[in-house]
């Protein structure tokens, strides 16, 4: 049995490694069809549209197994789920998922693997997406919710269906970011094809994704957008954090456009979704 | 004297003839009008965020110990437009806040109704805007900000 | 200086330009008097610019031909949604230089050292009104107010109303007066802070404590009145700084079925020659713009009239609540600066300090009864 669990285990390790060795290989610029792609009047990608990942990055950006719960707890026999999520059943199961890090694990150093940890044992309480909170880049990108871009002569925003987020990507430098944010400071600028996105001034409450796995405040991104076809933009995020990650390194997705005729960004301020979570301790009388 | 009593009577002036607002700040839902407060201590602390900033004191009790305060303030974003970060109130700054207590007095929370250096001076003074109309209105007398697109 | 009052006498009172405490303007105008009724042409730079030597000015445009209302705006101003008693339509000069240095004289006078021996203020609360709630609120520095009269047409205003004459809101109908005493009933009984559902929007950071995103988009004579507009040839997107709210506007297209109500409701947009105007229903039941029901419709204009000036026009339609529609204009004004995140939710203090503190004073009651 053991034999069989290790099998699978590497395959799935093999199958994230081929992947992410498939998609730094998947062609950039100048090897895509660029008559099929939609182009704005000055010549570029016209990236104008609703996105969304499709993978479960959110749960884990690394190659992880299906498993009971997001939060467990110590069974009689193997753990079982929290009591805060056993209700949920196979609602509250993980699903497996192959890895978005591109060459092999998250390269922590000794102290950023142990706060990992602790994130992982006190998941329900540390989470910032169980309170509603702002998601962070590139968190956000592969949130199981879609975005709009905004691309005009003059601008590129994205908007989050999630929380309301937003990131409005400067095409103009305004220089360092003056303060510290959920989701930085973002200017962006073409390469080619591919657009770029370097964000800065994040503050470190944001987490990227339910495993975790977290940043601290140094900590820059620079995301790279290749449209390879009409419907599907190659995204690549870099992550830069010298206090937590013993050097830079990369995730990398497809992302898909809705292309149904009627698709449009729903709404999910879920702010009064966790009232009853945040405050319903401080309710005149608690609900029954 | 009794000039810097009149913190936002103006604002409620304006505020009152335009939108009827059930509760912006909410200033009398937050803390006590019985329970003034008069604290004088070093910044421990600069929370530099929405909707309130919050500054934290550390202030010395009679009995020489030491306990932590937090000063309610408004949105740093108004302080971002006059060019100062949270870098422009230094840890260690001796501060003199007067305001009331927060309802709930274990909180040990209180209002920046109005936070000075030692004194006296207001905090959070510099800025480099020219004095021009905040509203941009006079577009050869605008500050040169840090650019819209 | 005079202690702010609101004049709510009634609608139909006749101008009386003699009158010396107008309301809104009392604090602003302590220095002023008599309002006069002749209006003057402003010096403003709009009216400069329009009849300047050089050609007319004529909009910037989009790839796609249509008026630019791209950037960064802000309609941020002291003019106040309904006219004061007294006002005329328009001010004159004289008035809008005393308004407009009133409030710059006060806000350095607000910034002026204090006393370092000062005591801690007055128990029993030091008197403040409105939203300082008695307790001070805090320093005159977190405030960004907006520090101009609102200029439309080359003309400094009084209100941000127009329509009807009087620059009020109308009166709300019978059905709309009984909405809101059923409502009020359904709460009597209940403690305004015994659960944080009763607690207003803006506390709440589910939308601005004004009416910011609306629509309307109006200023909250507070601060961050600050927007984003950007356009593609489908839609417009505008970022609302409070409460980082995005209205997605879409060109053309189906609105929802009437029992989806987002919050910000649906707007569909089109074209109007140069003007883009803006239509939105389906708002959420919670919004209740001034009162108003599930069938409040908003119409909005949108016309670049100069390099740093949208006119934005609103029109509110909602029968079942306002005797009639009513209308208002209000300069956005271009900004050369950035919108900044507000987060709110993720540092909402506030609100449980304001539920805590209830709890403590309930329990302090209950421990005296018992004493």
């Amino acid at each position: 049995m053991r034999n069989k669990l290790r099998d699978v285990l590497v395959a799935l390790a093999g199958a994230s490694v081929a992947a992410a060795a498939f998609y730094a290989a998947t062609p950039t610029e100048g090897q895509a069809p660029a008559s099929r792609i939609p182009r704005t009047p000055d010549g570029r990608p016209n990236l104008n549209g609703i996105w969304q990942a499709l993978n479960t990055a959110n749960y884990d950006i690394e190659t992880h197994l299906a498993r009971p719960a997001l939060a467990m707890r110590p069974g009689p026999v193997i753990p079982v789920p929290a009591r805060e999520v056993v209700a949920l059943g196979a609602v509250g199961s993980v699903p497996a998922g192959v890895g978005v890090v591109v060459g092999g694990p998250v390269p922590y150093t000794p102290e950023g693997l142990a706060k990992k940890k602790e994130n992982q044992d006190n998941w329900l309480t540390r989470d910032p997406e169980i309170k509603c909170y702002l998601p962070g880049v590139p968190r956000a990108t592969y949130m199981p919710f879609p975005f709009q871009i905004f691309q005009s002569d003059k601008a590129f925003f994205i908007a989050h269906e999630y929380a309301g987020a937003v990131r409005n990507i400067y095409l103009k430098n305004p220089g360092p970011p003056q303060v510290d944010s959920w989701m930085g400071q973002s200017v962006g600028k073409w390469d080619g094809s591919t657009f770029v996105i370097e964000t800065s001034g994040f503050n470190d409450q944001s987490w990227f994704d339910r495993a975790g796995n977290h940043h601290s405040e140094a900590l820059k991104v620079t995301e790279r957008y290749t449209m390879t076809e009409p419907d599907h933009i190659q995204y690549e995020a870099t992550i830069d954090d010298p206090k937590v990650f013993t050097r830079p390194w990369k995730i990398a997705m497809p992302l898909y456009r809705h292309v149904n005729k009627d698709a449009r960004l729903g709404q999910f301020k879920c702010v009064e979704f966790v009232e009853e979570l945040m405050y319903g301790h401080l309710r005149k009388e608690p609900v029954k | 004297m009794r000039r810097r009593l009149w913190i936002l009577i103006a604002s409620c002036g304006l505020l009152c003839a335009a939108t009827p607002v059930a509760g912006h700040h909410a200033f009398g839902a937050e803390f006590d009008p019985d329970a003034p407060i008069r604290l004088q201590g070093k910044v421990v602390k600069l929370e530099w965020v929405n909707p309130h900033a919050w500054i934290h004191i550390e202030v010395k009790k009679p009995d020489g110990t030491t306990e932590v305060w937090m000063v309610e303030g408004g949105t740093p974003n108004t302080l971002l437009r006059r060019g100062l970060t949270r870098e422009s109130l230094t840890y260690g700054t001796e501060l003199i806040v007067d305001g009331y207590q927060t309802k709930d007095h274990s909180l040990k929370r209180a209002n920046g109704r109005d936070v000075t250096f030692a004194d006296g001076r207001k905090i959070f003074m510099g800025s480099s805007g020219t004095g021009a109309p905040r509203d941009g209105r006079d577009p050869i007398e605008q500050k040169k900000g840090r650019g819209g697109f | 200086m005079a202690i702010f009052a609101k004049n709510r006498s009634s609608r139909n009172a006749a101008r009386n330009p003699r009158s010396g405490a107008v309301c809104a303007f009392a604090i602003l105008a302590a220095l002023a008097g008599v309002i006069t009724a002749t209006a003057q042409a402003p010096r403003s730079s709009a009216a400069k610019t329009a009849t300047a030597k050089s050609k007319p000015w004529t909009a910037p445009r989009t790839p796609d031909g249509h008026p630019d209302l791209q950037g960064t705006w802000t309609n941020g101003t002291i003019t106040p949604l309904e006219r004061p008693d007294g006002s005329r339509v328009t001010l004159t000069k004289d008035e809008v230089d005393r308004l407009e240095k009133g409030a710059e004289d006060r806000a350095k006078r607000l910034d002026e050292p204090s006393d370092p021996n000062r005591p801690a203020p007055p128990k029993g609360g030091d008197g403040s009104t409105g939203a300082a709630g008695n307790v001070g609120g805090y320093n005159n520095f977190w405030l960004d107010p907006g520090d101009r009269v609102a200029v439309v047409n080359g003309e400094w205003r009084s209100s941000l109303i127009v329509d009807p004459a009087d620059g009020k809101v109308p009166a709300l109908t019978e059905e709309a007066r009984q909405r809101n005493a059923a409502r009020a009933a359904e709460l009597r009984g209940r403690g305004q802070y015994d659960h944080p559902e009763l607690r207003p929007l803006g506390e709440r950071c589910i939308m601005s404590f004004g009416s910011n995103a609306g629509p309307p988009m109006l200023p909250n004579y507070f601060y961050n009145n600050n927007y984003q507009i950007v356009q593609t040839r489908d839609h417009v997107m505008i970022l609302v700084e409070m409460v980082h709210d995005v209205r997605i506007i879409r060109m053309g297209g189906e609105g929802l079925p009437s029992h989806l109500r987002p919050w910000m409701g649906d707007s569909i947009g089109r074209w109007e020659g140069d003007t883009l105007v803006v239509e939105t229903t389906n708002f959420h039941p919670l919004q209740r713009f001034r009162s108003a029901s599930e069938s409040l419709k908003v119409i909005e204009r949108f016309t670049r009239v100069s390099a740093d000036t949208i006119l934005y026009k609103f029109t509110i339609d909602d029968p079942s609540t306002f005797t009639r529609p009513w209308s208002g204009e209000v300069p956005f004004t271009r900004i050369d600066d950035l919108i900044y995140e507000y987060a709110c939710h993720e540092a909402n203090y506030a609100l449980s300090n304001i539920l805590s503190g209830e709890r403590a004073r309930e329990r302090e009651q209950l421990k005296k009864k018992q004493e």
